[in-house]
């Protein structure tokens, strides 16, 4: 399924995706689609404007690093009002995915 | 601050790091690819089809950081740009015309810029002010030693205050190797420099012990003097240069583009050292000129205040009495002090741009609503498909600001070239050598001036809301702006109504100041200046040696004409005499507040080298300088004014209050000697052989002579009698154009600013009149086709110019007799009201509207009726 097509859903990805460990563009693809088994895609098209927005709302705070690897890359980490909003952002899917779900069953 | 260009290097830099993260990215995909088992090209190829299109991304991520209405602003510019393109005589037109406006104004502004607004090259400037006595001996406040020495002890207002001597005393010959130089060496306090904020750029500053009277000689010297005379060689500090045959040592060089507070000449400053110890009388005679500095909790109003107990009781110790009841304390901003002369005339030149300017806009604004009208069914359709009101205006406000972009800049051009025709054309008083140029202040005044600009002649086509009827091409929606268009004209003709007005009045007035007669006649009169050094002549008999075996030098010369020798000449003032210091043997004392009498020192040839008539009585004699007696000569006015209808002749006068009685042998014409519009009393003495005299003298020729031949005479006689005295040549005429200068700048560029003004007003009222019988085409058609005589179209349309130009004039007179009682300092001769300039500027405005609507006039009798129906 690709993220973007649900409102809200792509930034909570990168958020939580974020939560325990620093990560840079790729990492968080490669994480959603790894911890999802491949049942989610992250864009790149939508992922990098993405970042760009939150840290202009100053959800993450990117910096460039060095990757294990020794390749540079920037880095995203989450903000204290990052974490606030993934919270927010947590429950309020968990209310909607509850709700969509008893409306499917109810047909 | 941050630079413009530090932010826009950071903002590539930004762009270049997006780049720099989607490559990593791609690598980073590439690599994890390749170590999953696929070769590193087949790799390479899945990361790219992965990713997908990178410059879209790329523009993406861009949009997250760049404001959208910068993009839509260039988006805009770039519409407007095309457009403009379409129909690029419009634009050209609205182009030229605002970089003329622009341009004019900018220049303006340069030259006052430095006089009215900048700040003066001193630290908190405006604690500075100019202090001191001001009665009719002089232009400007003056201070006596013994006053100041007072004023300076018991002051409660001020931080501190300096004084100067002022410049009559200043000549002085500096020794450059073997040739006397003549520089102005200026007599300053100690703490001169110290009270301005300035500090030299070598050397030492003066110090107390430097100013006590008898002190070991020290100077400072100016950058410029210290550059060409002594190579800007440091080590000349503490060094022994020659002043007026003294050894002076150099204490140091002022900074570079130092200035006198009064805006003096000074090449040299030296301690003035007053002395306190002198008697009271003596002190009371030294002039000086005062500075302060306020503090800063204090304005000039409380300094006023606090100094007029102080000012009451030295004018009771050291002004004479019958000067007490005309003098009065001044205490201005040292601004006011520099301007003083100028000011009004900065105010009226940037005045009128201003009004240029405005005019400009309003033409713009006509052209850009003429515009407007032909693209009505575009903006309607825009409307329709949905564009908001707020984009639509903002388009049209964009399409202003890229036209007075465009003007600015090429006004910028305009502003450079018209400020170095200033900078040539402009009387001393008006410029400020090396402080009038294009700088920042004046490009940003130019920007500003584009802009707000283009706010204004923007506003009249953005305002027209577009109408749904305006997409059926009818033409009823119009009314409207043509009113406002009418307007507009009404505005402009009014203007410029106001510019000719104030034109003519300062070409008449110049025209009168050329055309005055001066009661002496300057043609063929040649001056050499030349002042005798205290120490050489110090002793009285030696002078009027001195002088004598000059004039008998001097009048040898062959082909020298008419010679004469006096102390002053006109058109300036001579050092005056109070009025009721003068007294008449067996009259009553003449009335006490006369105020000041020119007088100066001639020799018996003045009159006719001058070409001065004796209107009764007789000139000086030879014979009368050996004599005992010493006669004097009056001016028409004075003579009328001490004697009234008696006869002067034969009267025995005393002049200075005492009881020295001099007979009255003759009686002068009056003449222009306070400059060229003033007429001063004055009275003339002969330079007897024992007299003492003041030791400047002015030598007059009234010659055929070349005045370089002429010069080379002079100066070889003049080196004959002394061979250190340095002597400056000028022609009379020369002289006395000096004084016209500022009348004619100003009527030049007033002129000229009418002129182009009325040009704009005349091409305003032609295109509304011309778009008038455009939009008309088909009613004049049928109007004609039903019989009407071309003659009555013509009439129609000339009417409407008629009442519009009309509405203009009368808004013009009355904004002219407002606005013209503001400039009478700047007349003379002429009253503000003029009747005759206010005609001649209505006569040439209303000549050209005729002219101007003409040409479309003409036009509507040509409409063929069977095109015009044929037309929709």
């Amino acid at each position: 399924m690709r993220t973007d097509r649900l409102q809200g859903a792509l930034e909570m990805l990168i958020l939580k995706s974020l939560e325990h460990k620093d990560n840079h563009g790729f990492g968080i693809t490669l994480h959603v689609q790894t911890v999802s088994e491949g049942l989610l895609r992250v864009e790149e098209g939508s992922l990098y404007p993405a970042l760009h927005r939150m840290e202009k709302e100053k959800l993450i705070a990117g910096d460039w690093r060095t990757t294990e690897n020794g390749r540079r890359a920037r880095f995203y980490a989450l903000t204290a009002s990052g974490r606030k909003r993934l919270a927010e952002s947590e429950n309020n899917w968990t209310s909607v995915a509850k709700g969509v779900r008893k409306l499917l069953r109810f047909a | 601050m941050k630079t413009p260009w530090a932010w826009l290097r950071q903002r590539r830099g930004r762009a270049s790091q997006w780049q720099d993260e989607l490559d990593s990215h791609l690598a980073m995909r590439q690599e994890w690819l390749h170590a999953g088992g696929l070769p590193a090209d087949e790799a390479r190829r899945a990361a790219r089809k992965q990713f997908g299109n990178g410059l879209r991304t790329l523009e993406d991520v861009r949009a997250v950081h760049v404001t959208r209405w910068l993009d839509d602003f260039l988006q805009d510019a770039r519409l407007a740009v095309r457009g403009f393109r379409k129909s690029p005589t419009l634009a050209v037109v609205a182009i030229v015309t605002i970089a003329v406006g622009v341009g004019a104004a900018a220049a303006i502004f340069g030259v006052v810029d430095p006089l009215l607004f900048r700040h003066l090259p001193y630290p908190n400037d405006r604690q500075l002010v100019s202090i001191g006595y001001f009665g009719p001996v002089d232009n400007n406040e003056f201070n006596v030693v013994a006053s100041y020495l007072d004023w300076r002890r018991q002051q409660t207002a001020f931080q501190s205050m300096t004084s100067m001597r002022p410049a009559p005393a200043s000549n002085c010959d500096l020794m450059a190797e073997e040739t006397p130089l003549r520089v102005n060496c200026v007599s300053v306090e100690a703490n001169f420099l110290r009270m301005l904020g300035v500090r030299p750029a070598i050397g030492r500053d003066f110090t107390a012990e430097d100013d006590q009277p008898h002190a070991p000689p020290v100077a400072l010297l100016s950058f410029p003097l210290w550059r060409s005379n002594y190579g800007g060689d440091a080590r000349i500090v503490g060094q022994k240069v020659t002043v007026d045959d003294e050894r002076v040592t150099v204490a140091g060089v002022l900074p570079e583009g130092f200035e006198m507070p009064q805006l003096g000449a000074a090449d040299i400053l030296m301690p003035e050292q007053l002395d306190p110890t002198r008697p009271r009388e003596a002190n009371s005679s030294g002039f000086l000129r005062t500075f302060a500095r306020l503090r800063p909790d204090v304005s000039i109003e409380q300094a006023r205040t606090q100094m007029l107990p102080l000012f009451q009781q030295t004018t009771q110790l050291d002004v004479p009495k019958e000067l007490r009841s005309e003098v009065r304390l001044v205490i201005r901003s040292l601004r006011d002090r520099q301007i003083h002369d100028v000011k009004l005339a900065s105010w009226m030149l940037l005045g009128a741009v201003l009004a240029l300017l405005l005019l400009v806009c309003a033409n713009v604004a006509n052209l850009l609503l003429a515009r407007a009208a032909a693209r009505r069914r575009e903006l309607a359709v825009r409307a329709a498909i949905g564009a908001g009101r707020a984009r639509l205006v903002r388009q049209l406000l964009t399409e202003s600001m890229v036209l007075a972009l465009a003007g600015g800049l090429l006004g910028c051009g305009v502003a450079w070239a018209m400020l170095r025709t200033l900078i040539v054309l402009a009387p001393e008083g008006l410029l400020r050598a090396g402080r009038t140029a294009l700088d920042g202040r004046v490009l940003l005044f130019a920007l500003a001036a584009s802009l707000a600009a283009a706010l204004l002649f923007g506003m009249a086509p953005a305002l027209e809301r577009p109408r749904a009827e305006s997409l059926a091409g009818s033409r009823v929606a119009g009314a409207a702006r043509t009113l406002f268009r009418r307007c507009l004209v009404a505005a402009q003709v009014a203007i410029s109504l106001v510019l000719l007005t104030g034109a003519s009045l300062f070409v008449r007035s110049f025209w009168k100041l050329q055309n005055e007669p001066l009661g002496y006649e300057p043609e063929h009169l040649l001056t050499a200046s030349f002042t005798l050094r205290e120490a050489r002549y110090g002793p009285q008999a030696s002078q009027s040696a001195f002088f004598r075996d000059l004039e008998a030098k001097l009048k040898r010369i062959p082909g020298g004409g008419l010679f004469a020798l006096s102390d002053s000449i006109p058109p300036r003032g001579s050092m005056g005499r109070p009025y009721s210091n003068i007294r008449i043997a067996q009259h009553p004392p003449v009335a006490p507040d006369g105020g000041m009498v020119e007088f100066r020192w001639v020799t018996p040839g003045y009159f006719r080298t001058m070409g001065i008539r004796i209107v009764s009585g007789r000139a000086f004699e030879e014979s009368e300088r050996a004599s005992g007696d010493s006669p004097v000569i009056l001016s028409a006015s004075l003579a009328r004014r001490l004697f009234g209808a008696e006869n002067p002749l034969g009267q025995q006068i005393a002049l200075d209050g005492d009881a020295h009685w001099c007979p009255i042998v003759g009686v002068a014409a009056d003449t222009r000697n306070n400059g060229l519009t003033e007429t001063d009393p004055e009275y003339y003495r002969l330079r007897m052989d024992n007299a003492s005299l003041p030791r400047g003298g002015v030598a007059l020729f009234r010659t055929p002579l070349a005045p370089a031949t002429l010069a080379r005479w002079v100066r070889k006689e003049v080196a004959e009698a002394d061979s250190s005295l340095p002597v400056t040549f000028q022609a009379m005429p020369e002289r006395v154009g000096q004084f016209r200068e500022q009348p004619r700048f100003v009527a030049t560029l007033v002129g000229s600013f009418a002129v182009f003004g009325l040009l704009l007003a005349a091409v305003g009222l032609y295109g509304v009149l011309s778009f008038l019988v455009t939009q008309q085409t088909q009613e004049i058609g049928v109007r004609m086709a039903l019989g009407a005589r071309p003659r009555d179209i013509a009439f129609e349309i000339q009417s409407h110019a008629g009442a519009w130009t009309g509405i203009g004039i009368v808004a013009g007179v009355l904004c002219s007799l407002a606005v013209t009682r503001m400039v009478k300092g700047l007349l003379f001769g002429v009253a503000p009201d003029d009747p005759l300039s206010l005609a001649a500027g209505i006569a040439v405005l209303a000549l050209t509207a005729v002219l101007a609507a003409w040409i479309p006039s003409r036009r509507a009798t040509h409409v063929d009726p069977m095109v015009a129906l044929r037309y929709e």
